[in-house]
């Protein structure tokens, strides 16, 4: 992984866990600000409910006790409890609810016993104690009815006014649909009642009130759950809480999700209905919808959502940038570096900024600066130095030469005192020398100026055992009677491009080069083999081998080892081996024999 | 002289309207309302006609025949027909289209065992008595209609006959009323009026309020709502009681215990029902038979006994029982009001309405339709389904029966009724029948002023 990735990695890391983590606070925080403020509101509506429903009891004790003021209701106590005949008076209650608006109504006697009952008139008679200890507000009650079932109802109870012994009106609202219709509502809020009604006509107590004998609450049954449009969808949802207000008495509240989407939920407050003794009779659930407040959160969360991924985005793009900004120099200094190591050092790299890793830069730049001064200086040096060592070398050459050529000539000079005859011979012989020390100069001078001639390898397609052979051929005859010639090539195909002659003069140029190592005879062996993407060729002898300076040294112009060697045949031989792009080593040892390897790049077949 | 004169003119002037008045006048519609089905009830009966028929008096008197004759100790009886009667359509009504009519009327559960035209009578045999004979075939069961006449009140039809021979026939159906029209040629004369109109499934509040807007004659008048319609000044008619007010108790199922049937009995405050549901218009009364037919009414005394019934019902626990009733009036409410007495007993009874089937108890009504005591009997007997017994023809005789009857506890009287029937201003004679249905033949109408 790059720099740049590795910067980039992590900046983006670091930014979008910066931006995820603010994010992630945001939202937490509003959403707890959203249910606190849920929680504030559905109290405000469940509050202001609870007031409506207060002021629908305040209405049924107005009702009641404006009833209790009439003329009729006074007219018929009289009559009832001056005559006793409650015939004409069956439907009274009845008569009377209807105008009042009443679900339930009962005028009762002094002695407790129905007169009249709008809600289940066949009960005259009967006894209604309910209405024998009146209460100074309304109250719960739950009702009998004829079908033999019951029904809840918010009751008041007041005397007549101006009838003696006192006569009762008790009467109310049924607890229902209507009820929870005529409750005003805030948009959003639904009521339901859930009724812990028996669902079994009562027995043996028809006559008396039976509201404090329901079977405790144990069984949701959500049917029994009827909002004003009926029973209440996923009435099954509620039933946690409405049991626990039911088995607690206590109000509860809690959040309900009706589906599995979240806007689907419902902020809901259970208020349990209580009678006179504490019993529940019913709870009455306060539902508000949240799907506003989750519809606002969803939006903001997707707002974040957004601000966050573009935030992320962008903190990647700015990542990219400062990557590249911070990087550039780095890389450009890498590579710059790569040069150098490979042997450019002619490489600068942009001076940008004065920080770091502009004096980084300036001191790459300084040092390659300083590596081709002084590269330069020390090929001045070397070519002073070889300039010295091509005098030297040219001085001790010519100079073997010269000596003799000045001999001769200062010998054919004191010859001319010499009669004519011995001059005439030491003339011949003189001329005789002259021309070989002469033509031993021109080969001299030849073979420095072909080594300063070398050609361009014409290459050709060649198999490294082609050549080897033909070493074989020309020199396994021509060897010493104490050197033997030996070669070991592999049996798979070497292909090379390469110049077959100058190939073949460099070779020879080794194997000679064996051979003058060993004057007490011994073994030169030529291989050739595959290794990997080259073919190996190697030149080994068993002489005397090499020292370690001789190594080094070996491969330097006019450095020979030979008593008349002109020190350019292995120059000659790396530079036709660097032609081809291959390379040559020395392997040797002291007494070890030498192994010259040539390595050339195998060609593609 | 001009004194004189002018005292008679003045007084002749006063006397003349009087006069007019007692003389009935020829035709006229009169509009009848009813809470039933227009076809029924004392409708019918204008329509057609018994082989015999109760007279004001409630004893039986000719109809259709004209005389009657009982041999081999009421196990044989000839009836007489009148001759040169014809339906409306103008078929003669024959010994053999009679025959055919009562034969269908039963449809094979026929009080007699044959029954054959023999020239212009009719002859019944039985394996037992039928010292009733008579009094059954006034009732609406044994009505005379053509069965092979058309059926105008098919739905659809627009012919054919209504196959009777009464003083009136069916001359239509419009908008939910039936229009009957006077048959010139009935044997018992022409009535006065000239149409009918009646129409059914009037709620009664409805009709009274017609009646008050004179857009009605004759409106039904509820037992339990006399005493309301006599406050409203409709002056209602009332009849003597007619109508025995019934639980009838079935024997299968949870109430297969006498011992549990007599607690029923001995539950039910009968005096309330009486006195305050039906406003003291009904008789409470633990007999079938009204005092005024049968003569001995009050030796069943209706009293409740709670003790008794607790005492009765020995705490064995009847599983919840049926109580059908009409889901409106005065007798859902003497349903609830049983309901009640019943549970004050140990008894858990739930009220359904009357249609239910199958119910433990039912709230029903037995007609009274003559001053025969043994015929009303057994017609009520024949009408709750239970077996005939033989009854004699004497008072102690009927009493023994009626006594055996009210020991099963299958028919548990409870009031016996009046019927009530409110007529406007228009309708002249207004007056009930024997069994409480208003007189139709003897009713004219004044001219529109």
């Amino acid at each position: 992984m790059s720099l740049r990735q590795k910067l980039l990695l992590l900046l983006s890391l670091t930014v979008a866990a910066a931006v995820a983590s603010v994010a992630w606070t945001v939202l937490v925080r509003i959403r707890h600000v959203f249910d606190q403020r849920d929680q504030e509101e559905t109290a405000l509506f469940v509050a202001q409910f609870q007031r409506e429903f207060q002021n629908q009891s305040a209405g049924v004790t107005d009702t009641l006790s404006r009833l209790a003021e009439t003329d009729r209701a006074r007219f018929v106590a009289t009559e009832v409890t001056q005559s006793g005949d409650l015939a004409p008076y069956l439907n009274e209650a009845r008569t009377m609810a209807d105008a009042a608006h009443l679900d339930f109504l009962e005028m009762v006697g002094p002695t407790g016993d129905v007169i009249s009952s709008a809600q289940w008139p066949a009960r005259f008679g009967y006894p209604e104690p309910a209405a024998m200890s009146p209460k100074a507000a309304s109250f719960l009650k739950r009702e009998d009815l004829p079908d033999g079932t019951s029904a809840l109802g918010l009751f008041f109870v007041t005397a007549i006014d101006g009838v003696n012994p006192p006569v009762w009106l008790i009467g109310g609202k049924k607890l229902d649909q209507g009820f929870l219709a005529d409750l005003p509502v805030a948009p959003g809020m639904t009521v339901a009642l859930y009724s812990d009604a028996p669902s079994t006509p009562v027995t043996n107590t028809a006559a008396s009130n039976t509201s404090s004998s329901a079977p405790p609450p144990s069984a949701f049954d959500p049917p029994r759950l009827i909002g004003v449009d009926g029973v209440v969808p996923n009435a099954a949802r509620y039933e946690n809480l409405v049991l626990t207000a039911l088995r607690n008495g206590q109000q509860s509240s809690s959040i309900l999700y009706l589906t599995k989407r979240r806007e689907d939920s419902i902020s809901v407050t259970a208020l349990p209905l209580k009678d006179e003794s504490g019993k529940v009779l019913a709870v009455l659930t306060v539902a508000i919808s949240r799907s506003s407040m989750v519809e606002a959160q969803q939006h903001i969360r997707a707002i974040a959502y957004g601000v966050a991924s573009t935030g992320i985005l962008l903190a990647i793009v700015f990542s990219l940038w400062i990557a590249a900004r911070v990087s550039r120099p780095i890389e450009e200094l890498a590579r710059a570096s790569e040069a150098v190591a490979a042997g450019n050092w002619e490489v600068s790299v942009p001076e940008r900024g004065r920080d770091d890793l502009a004096l980084l830069a300036r001191s790459f730049n300084h040092m390659t600066a300083q590596l081709v001064s002084q590269r330069e200086r020390l090929v001045q040096t070397e070519r002073v130095a070889a300039w010295r060592e091509l005098a030297r070398r040219l001085a001790h050459e010519l100079k073997n030469p010269l000596f003799p050529l000045q001999l001769t000539v200062e010998n054919l000079a004191r010859s001319r005192q010499l009669p004519q005859a011995e001059f005439d011979e030491v003339f011949e012989e003189s001329t005789k020398t002259l021309g070989m020390e002469i033509a031993n100069l021109k080969t001299i001078i030849g073979r420095f100026s072909d080594f300063s001639k070398m050609p361009r390898p014409q290459l050709e397609a060649l198999d490294a055992a082609a050549a080897v052979e033909r070493i074989r051929a020309l020199y396994e005859s021509a060897c010493p009677p104490n050197v033997r010639l030996l070669t070991d090539v592999a049996t798979e195909p070497m292909p090379l491009d390469a110049d077959p002659e100058m190939l073949h003069r460099a070779l020879s140029n080794l194997v000679l080069n064996a051979m003058d190592a060993m004057p007490d005879g011994g073994t030169v062996t030529v291989s050739a083999r595959p290794v990997e993407d080259t073919i190996e060729i190697r030149v080994a002898d068993t002489g005397a081998g090499l020292t370690p300076e001789e190594c080094e040294r070996l491969f330097t112009p006019y450095y020979t080892t030979k008593q008349h060697g002109t020190g350019l045949g292995l120059a000659i031989v790396q530079s036709v081996i660097a032609d081809h792009a291959g390379t040559i080593a020395v392997d040797s040892r002291a007494g070890g024999g030498a192994t010259f390897i040539i390595s050339l790049p195998k060609a593609s077949v | 002289m001009l004194r004189k004169a002018a005292i008679s003119c003045l007084a002749l002037s006063l006397v003349a309207p009087a006069a007019a008045r007692t003389r009935p006048r020829y035709g006229g519609t009169l509009r009848v309302e009813t809470t039933g089905d227009p076809w029924s009830g004392f409708i019918r009966r204008l329509v057609f006609e018994g082989l015999t028929d109760v007279g004001a008096d409630g004893n039986i008197h000719p109809g259709l025949a004209t005389a009657w004759t009982a041999e081999n100790g009421d196990h044989r009886w000839q009836f007489h027909l009148r001759q040169g009667i014809r339906f409306h359509d103008g078929t003669a009504v024959t010994s053999t289209a009679i025959a055919a009519s009562l034969e269908a009327s039963c449809k094979g559960n026929c009080p007699w065992t044959t029954m054959r035209a023999l020239g212009s009578s009719i002859v019944f045999t039985s394996e037992s008595p039928m010292p009733g004979l008579p009094a059954l075939l006034s009732s609406d069961e044994f009505l005379i209609h053509d069965v092979n006449s058309g059926k105008p009140l098919a739905p659809g039809a627009t012919s054919g006959s209504d196959g009777g021979s009464g003083s009136f026939q069916v001359s239509g159906v419009a908008n939910g009323a039936l229009t009957l029209a006077a048959n010139e040629a009935s044997w018992r004369g022409r009535p006065f009026i000239d149409v009918i109109e009646v129409r059914g499934h009037r709620a009664v509040s409805d009709q009274w309020m017609d009646l008050a807007a004179s857009r009605a004659d004759i409106v039904e008048v509820p037992a339990g709502e006399i005493r309301q319609a006599q406050q409203q000044h409709l002056a209602p008619v009332v009849s003597d009681p007619v109508d025995v007010l019934a639980l009838e108790v079935s024997t299968s199922g949870a109430l297969a215990d006498l011992n549990l049937r007599s607690a029923i009995a001995w539950s039910i405050d009968r005096n309330v029902l009486a006195s305050v549901i039906f406003q003291r218009q009904g008789q409470a009364s633990a007999a079938l038979l009204p005092q005024k037919v049968s003569g001995y009414a009050f030796l069943f005394q209706p009293q409740r006994d709670l003790n008794k019934a607790h005492e009765l019902r020995g705490g064995l626990a009847a599983q919840s029982l049926s109580l059908a009733a009409p889901t409106s009036g005065a007798w859902q409410l003497a349903a609830q009001r049983i309901a009640l007495n019943l549970r004050e007993a140990g008894f858990s009874v739930q009220v359904v309405p009357g249609t239910a089937t199958n119910a433990d108890l039912a709230l029903r009504s037995f007609p009274v339709a003559g001053a025969d005591p043994a015929a009303d009997l057994e017609q009520m007997l024949r009408a709750s389904g239970e077996a005939l017994p033989t009854i004699g023809r004497d008072s102690a005789a009927v009493y023994r029966t009626e006594r055996d009857i009210l020991d099963r506890r299958t028919l548990i009287p409870l009031l016996h009724l009046p019927r009530a029937y409110a007529a406007s201003d228009r309708v002249r004679d207004f007056h009930l029948r024997f069994d409480g249905a208003p007189d139709i033949d003897d009713i004219s109408l004044e001219a529109a002023p």
